[in-house]
């Protein structure tokens, strides 16, 4: 595999990756071979020669047909084999379902006692973002989950539109996320950063389906997961509101692309309205929704959430603060 | 020995547009499905070309990403149902009547009205995809990739009209498909020559009949699919809701991997025809090829659910599947070392036909081997979706299929045309094809290696996957100029060819007994076969005839 594998399972993958690979390289020079031997040794010299009619030959035939079924046998025993040590698919005694129906309790209660895990995160694939919530569900993450290095992390995938796949090429395996279904995907990772996308085409933001992971040891984890709890409830805008209007309806064009429920902003390009904008958990489906971040949006859209029909509208600083304390009053 | 007047009434139906549109000749309309099945092949090649320019650099946007998603799944649809499954179709219903021995197939009218649902299914869905790009249909052409996976392709997410125009000419299509294989079956088990046994049927004929047994039972399930899926959007049934995903990717993949050996086997079939003839050898163990067709046939059926490996499947179910798509690679190895000790201790005649086939066999078994390395569960986990698998199904369909397909052309159009084509231009024809073919496929391997993930319509710089696609597109318009080359020299061929005469190639089966292009009724006394190589025997008797012929 040329993404380096850092998990159990990838290095499984690797493993097996490069026995069949051996393999599959000795029977393409046979038959590579046997192509140009034949194109050089038995090309036609004269017009009138007439080569021995040959119609076949038994033993040979049997041999080829037997040499690579036994060679097929071995090799599904090496995948059997694989495929049973693989923390995806759990123990060979004790196969463990990796999909299962959301309602299907039974499923449920078998994996979580099948598997001691130290972290459990709910993941959210939806057109076209990844969303991660943590344990307590207080926090949530688009695009980027950030896990301690080093310990078993359970994700517990659901979709609430179409299918998904999630995976990370260094992880290894990857999984679909169908409608009305959980998936699971366990992975235990040294420190780094990873990054993946969205695997199963999902509609027309397929390649901007990003997934990144963040590994970091324990301590570093602790602090990142107690600064984003803090973000949350961190200062707000320090604009003027009203002059934050005037530039959303009258200064700048808004109000063509957005909807706001009683002003005269009905525009019908942006997916989401702004009525209620202030409660909103993200912006654009990809960031959270903080001061912060909606500065960093409306400075430039493209560098959020790249394919978005939001253009850059060179705002000025001031203008920004201002249309950031108007929006936060949208609740 | 049974002679045929031919009515009078349709001496008028000879020349002009009408004739055309009238026939129910084999021959005029195996012509009529390679013509309208390469235009076909022309429009999504041209789809390929944008596709692979939006892929050359990192966050190009040579189209925006809505209609890129409508040109790959156009491109898809196009590239399988409507060019490779009917262009092989058109050269059996040239070619099969005429290899054994019969004046036509077994129903005429119906075969026309294959034809004409083919032809008309076509212009439906490319129509569509002109109107939506254009932006004359609201919500654009279908965009749901060629799987159409559910709930994508429902109301909800794909409200637009031309996603249920595409449906309907895929349903078209499947009517088509299926009559067509009633009428070859029918064909090829009434109506062969006297003396045509089982082991003397040519091994094109052979293909031709698992392919057709293989659509019979394959292409109605689609079929069902999809009017199921049409009923579903427009109708407000519940066939594909939200808790029925997978149903949908079952009951698709049941038709659309068996598609794979629908469209590689005839292919094969060639392949198995050109060879002997160009090594002016007998198949190498006729029989194994014959039997390992039919297994290949039958085993082709249950392999279905490694499509679903990384959806959710029964850890037994995946383990057998896993095992019985492994197992193809048994039979399709043995047709391999068959048609390499065909050609060894052969006379080797290198002209386009057998190294169009040589491309066939030098890229197919790449496609073979990475089939296996997919099918292993570990490895799908990590290569599924990704641009190995677009590698590997490329190193099938157009390292295996398409150079079957032009191997076809340049050994039977002669017989169609009665002129040659010349052979230098199909060498640079073959030359540039095979290089640039394998400058755009086997970089993908590595891509997919590196996790790339495939049709996604952009990628940013940071992923290291600039290498490999550029050098793809470069590959890319080298196929397109080769293309270029080959209707160049078609089109030559017609006024300056050479004279193909009744047997340029000195071939083994009954085509090369009869004019070119062979008259109507094909066969003035309907021949008798007495061994697999039957004009060969003919020729044999001619020159000498105190040989024994076989």
């Amino acid at each position: 595999m040329l993404v380096p594998p850092v998990s159990h399972d990838a290095r499984l993958i690797d493993e097996l990756f490069r026995v069949v690979y051996v393999l599959s390289f000795i029977v393409f020079i046979i038959v590579e071979g046997l192509i140009i031997y034949a194109v050089i040794k038995f090309r036609r010299r004269r017009a009138d020669e007439m080569p021995e009619q040959v119609h076949g030959n038994t033993a040979a035939e049997i041999g080829w047909t037997v040499v690579p079924a036994l060679a097929v046998g071995v090799v599904f025993g090496f995948s059997v084999d694989t495929l049973n040590r693989m923390t995806a698919r759990g123990s060979p005694t004790a196969p463990l379902a990796h999909v299962h129906s959301l309602n299907d309790t039974e499923a449920r209660r078998r994996i979580e006692e099948a598997k001691q895990v130290d972290l459990v995160i709910e993941v959210v694939g939806r057109q076209w973002v990844w969303q991660y919530t943590y344990p307590d569900g207080k926090l949530t993450t688009n695009e980027t989950l950030v896990v301690p290095a080093g310990k078993t992390i359970r994700l517990d995938l659901t979709t609430p539109d179409v299918i998904h796949a999630w995976w990370m090429p260094a992880f290894g395996p990857m999984i679909y996320v169908n409608p009305g279904e959980v998936s699971y995907v366990w992975f235990n990772v040294p420190p780094g950063e990873y990054i993946g996308q969205c695997n199963v085409f999902c509609g027309v933001a397929h390649a901007q389906m990003i997934s990144k992971v963040r590994a970091l040891p324990q301590d570093e984890y602790e602090r990142w997961y107690q600064e984003q709890l803090a973000a949350l409830s961190g200062p707000t805008a320090t604009g003027d509101p009203q002059r934050g209007q005037d530039i959303f309806m009258n200064q700048n064009i808004c109000w063509s692309c957005h909807s706001i429920e009683g002003t005269k902003a009905q525009g019908k390009v942006a997916p989401r309205t702004l009525t209620g904008f202030a409660n909103y958990d993200t912006i654009a489906e990809v960031v959270p929704n903080t001061a912060d971040n909606l500065r960093a949006w409306l400075h430039d859209p493209q560098a959020i959430k790249p394919g978005t029909t939001m253009p850059n509208l060179n705002l000025s600083a001031q203008d920004i603060e201002d249309l950031v304390a108007y929006l936060q009053t949208l609740k | 020995m049974a002679s045929v007047s031919i009515p009078a009434r349709t001496e008028y139906l000879r020349h002009g547009l009408v004739s055309w549109l009238a026939t129910v000749d084999h021959k005029r309309i195996g012509i009529m499905y390679l013509a309208s099945t390469f235009v076909f092949f022309l429009l999504s090649g041209l789809m390929a070309l944008v596709i692979r320019l939006q892929l050359t650099a990192p966050g190009l946007q040579i189209v925006n990403q809505d209609l890129y998603n409508q040109l790959f799944t156009m491109h898809g649809t196009g590239m399988i149902f409507l060019f490779t499954i009917p262009c092989l179709v058109g050269f059996a219903n040239y070619f099969l009547p005429l290899q054994i021995g019969a004046r036509d197939v077994a129903f005429p009218r119906l075969n026309a009205l294959s034809l004409w649902l083919l032809i008309f299914a076509g212009v439906v869905m490319e129509g569509g995809f002109l109107l939506g790009i254009l932006g004359l249909l609201p919500g654009g052409a279908s965009n749901a990739a060629w799987t159409a996976y559910v709930p994508l392709s429902n109301k909800q997410f794909s409200p637009q009209i031309g996603m249920d125009i595409w449906l309907l000419g895929v349903v078209l299509l499947g009517i088509s498909s299926t009559l067509g294989a009633v009428n070859f079956l029918v064909t090829a088990y009434t109506m062969r020559a006297q003396g045509m046994t089982i082991w003397r049927i040519p091994m094109f004929v052979w293909a031709m009949i698992v392919t057709a047994a293989m659509v019979l039972i394959a292409t109605p399930v689609l079929t069902a699919a999809l009017a199921m899926l049409i009923a579903d959007r427009n109708f407000a049934t519940q066939f594909f809701n939200t808790a029925n995903a997978r149903l949908w990717q079952h009951m698709f993949w049941f038709y659309s991997h068996p598609a794979v050996y629908i469209m590689i086997l005839p292919a094969m079939g060639i392949v198995s025809e050109i060879l002997p003839v160009f090594a002016r050898k007998p198949l190498f163990g006729l029989k194994a090829v014959v039997v390992s067709t039919i297994l290949i046939g039958v085993l082709g059926f249950t392999t279905w659910v490694h499509h679903m490996f990384v959806s959710g499947v029964d850890p037994i179910v995946e383990r057998f599947f896993m095992l019985t798509t492994m197992i193809i690679a048994v039979p399709t190895g043995v047709k391999m070392f068959n048609w390499l000790f065909t050609m060894l201790g052969g006379s080797l005649n290198l002209k386009t036909p057998l190294l169009m086939c040589l491309g066939f066999l030098s890229t197919f078994v790449i496609g073979g081997l990475t089939g296996v390395i997919q099918a292993l569960i570990p490895l799908d986990m990590q290569l599924h979706n990704t641009y190995w698998v677009v590698a590997h199904f490329h190193y099938v369909l157009f390292g295996g299929s398409v150079f079957g397909i032009f191997a076809g052309f340049y050994y039977w159009l002669p017989k169609i045309t009665g002129r040659l084509l010349d052979d230098k231009l199909g060498k640079l024809h073959f030359a540039l094809m095979w290089v640039g073919f394998n400058l755009t496929f086997f970089p993908m391997h590595f891509l997919g290696l590196m996790g790339m993930p495939r049709r996604i319509a952009t990628y940013t710089a940071d992923r290291g996957w600039e290498l490999g696609n550029l050098i793809a597109t470069i590959g890319a318009f080298m196929v397109a100029v080769s293309v270029l080359i080959f209707m160049v020299n078609f089109v030559r061929s017609l006024r300056h060819g050479a004279r193909a005469g009744n047997d340029p190639w000195e071939g083994n089966t009954l085509e090369w007994t009869v004019t070119s292009p062979p008259p109507e009724h094909n066969f003035d006394t309907l021949p008798t076969v007495e061994s697999e190589r039957p004009a060969r025997d003919l020729r044999l008797a001619a020159s000498n005839p105190t040989v024994p012929a076989h």
